[in-house]
């Protein structure tokens, strides 16, 4: 019988996370406070996130110790397993050796408890008393409020109001792991007031949940904000599941060929990519492909350059791959990956061409996801599904030159909570956008004037 | 799919990609304090004329604030919500 599942022992987890930063030829470009234009500093963050996440996120060390509490509770879910989709692979008629590794078994069902466990913990010894977020679905939220509780923290989440109430199950875990879930706008907060005086029956927004949690935390020394994405400290967080999976893979006797994520915010890509690529920094032959929708092609077309990142300008401007502001995306049913701008650090990567990025139809998406779900059983959620589809195309394409490639991606995620982007899938409501080059160029034509990083790549 | 040459009711839904579920179209056209959520061009492009829709019922203004004015990306905007949230903390 064929090995299905590679696991590693609970002694075997990773100790340290990696921080890609410490090994990047081009050290990062920090981000510039729009006000001063002087680099933004840990003093600009520090009423909202504790020293050290902010330690973190300005670090240049390579690995940063896990601590040992963070380790005791990574062990409800970690090691995750690493799995062989033999299945999809015969169906595929591949010579490929495909793996998965699997962080949908987390108890939130996904990627997001990696840092939401360790932005609990630092908080904690930190002296804070309770975390705030927003939410809307509550993906993130009910991460942050199973991260919470076992830490001790209080956990209060501003989930908009029109999901908290289309939206129960979500809602349910996190008052079952002890969060206080609020709609938003709420009467707790200035911002939520001024909006509910306004409009008493408003449904919300993200934009006012996230008012209200920051405010939240700035208003209460003993009170801290949380955030899932994009920044350096959560992809660091992250990559325990990629150097998890260089374990599990010295076990078979495999080393991938090709390293596959998909990249919304980043922190999913980055999680099981960052080790790889260190690895490809000092000399391994690998691809790594971040994967994002056709109709947002932040990073297969956009350049570099900085951008504000909203265009009443009032933000820090921060060097990452754009599309310029004014970009409107064409529309694709996997939340995860609508950013409109992605990680400051997978983008230099990409300017480093050490990864690269494919973009993927949406249809494509979903129908590489159900046959995935008819070899392997697993239902994707459907951001995950771009990872799943872009394995396939690898699989394919190695039967076509007929070689014996290792193909692995991260599946970040299920689908259980999200049947209903699968049932618009097969009942034909969805369809393919390609973004028109006229599109782009207005839309860069917006950014022309403002200044450029060195590495600026566009015309 | 073909585009439909009518304005969908208030009452049909889609995929909200920013929240993760369904939502009416009543909803993408309030989002915005009243005004549309800046994705609503951008959602609703296949199902009708949304651009040409939007351009009718909104002032130039609004389409100003709306579009070219678009929500600020989480990680970009934290400093903004700071000095909101300080702002707002010195005025109680």
């Amino acid at each position: 019988m064929q090995t299905k599942k590679i696991f590693l022992s609970e002694s075997e987890i990773p100790r340290q996370w990696y921080n890609v930063a410490a090994d990047m030829p081009t050290p990062m470009e920090p981000p510039l406070h729009p006000g001063t234009g002087q680099p933004a500093g840990p003093e600009d963050f520090a009423p909202i996130f504790p020293m050290p996440l902010l330690e973190q996120e300005m670090s240049q060390d390579r690995f940063i110790d896990i601590p040992e509490a963070v380790l005791e509770k990574y062990l409800i879910w970690r090691p995750t397993p690493l799995y062989r989709a033999y299945d999809l692979e015969k169906h595929l008629d591949t010579p490929a050796k495909i793996y998965f590794k699997n962080e949908g078994v987390s108890p939130a069902g996904s990627h997001k408890p990696n840092t939401a466990l360790a932005q609990a913990y630092y908080n904690k010894i930190s002296g804070t008393k309770r975390l705030t977020t927003e939410t809307g679905a509550g993906q993130w939220g009910s991460a942050l409020s199973m991260c919470c509780k076992l830490f001790d923290l209080e956990c209060k989440v501003y989930m908009v109001k029109v999901s908290y109430n289309q939206k129960p199950y979500r809602r349910m875990m996190m008052q079952t792991w002890g969060a206080e879930c609020v709609p938003s706008p709420s009467s707790e907060t200035a911002a939520g007031r001024k909006i509910l005086e306004q409009n008493p029956d408003s449904p919300g927004s993200l934009g006012i949940a996230i008012s209200e949690a920051v405010e939240a935390a700035v208003q209460d020394e003993t009170t801290k904000y949380s955030l899932g994405s994009v920044l350096n400290h959560v992809l660091l967080h992250q990559t325990i599941n990629g150097l998890e999976c260089q374990k599990q893979l010295a076990q078979t006797g495999d080393y991938p060929d090709v390293v596959i994520g998909c990249a919304g915010g980043g922190s999913n890509f980055a999680g099981l990519a960052f080790p790889f690529v260190r690895d490809k920094i000092n000399g391994k032959d690998i691809d790594v492909i971040a994967v994002e929708p056709t109709s947002c092609p932040t990073m297969t077309r956009g350049p570099f350059a900085y951008d504000f990142g909203d265009t009443v300008q009032m933000t820090p401007l921060i060097a990452m791959n754009t599309l310029g502001h004014s970009f409107v995306p064409e529309p694709i049913h996997a939340g995860g990956l609508r950013y409109h701008g992605i990680s400051p650090l997978v983008s230099q990567l990409l300017l480093d061409n050490l990864i690269r990025a494919e973009a993927i139809p949406q249809l494509e998406t979903f129908e590489a996801g159900v046959k995935f779900a008819r070899t392997e059983g697993f239902i994707s959620a459907p951001e995950t599904d771009h990872a799943v589809a872009v394995a396939i195309r690898e699989a394919v394409k190695a039967k076509e030159e007929g070689k014996e490639k290792v193909i692995l991606f991260n599946w970040s995620g299920h689908g259980l909570v999200d049947m209903a982007a699968y049932e618009a899938y097969f009942a034909g409501r969805l369809q393919d956008h390609a973004l028109h080059e006229d599109e782009i160029q207005r839309a860069l034509a917006d950014i022309a004037p403002l200044p450029k990083p060195k590495q600026y790549t566009g015309a | 799919m073909t585009k439909k040459p009518t304005v969908p009711p208030d009452t049909e839904k889609i995929r909200c990609p920013r929240l993760g579920h369904q939502i009416p179209f009543s909803y993408c056209r309030r989002e915005n304090q009243g005004l549309p959520c800046f994705k609503t061009a951008d959602c609703w492009h296949s199902h009708f004329p949304v651009v040409e829709y939007l351009r009718k019922e909104l002032t130039p203004e609004q389409w100003k604030t709306v579009f070219m004015n678009r929500p600020k990306q989480k990680m970009l905007s934290l400093l903004d919500q700071i000095e909101q949230a300080k702002a707002s903390k010195k005025g109680k």
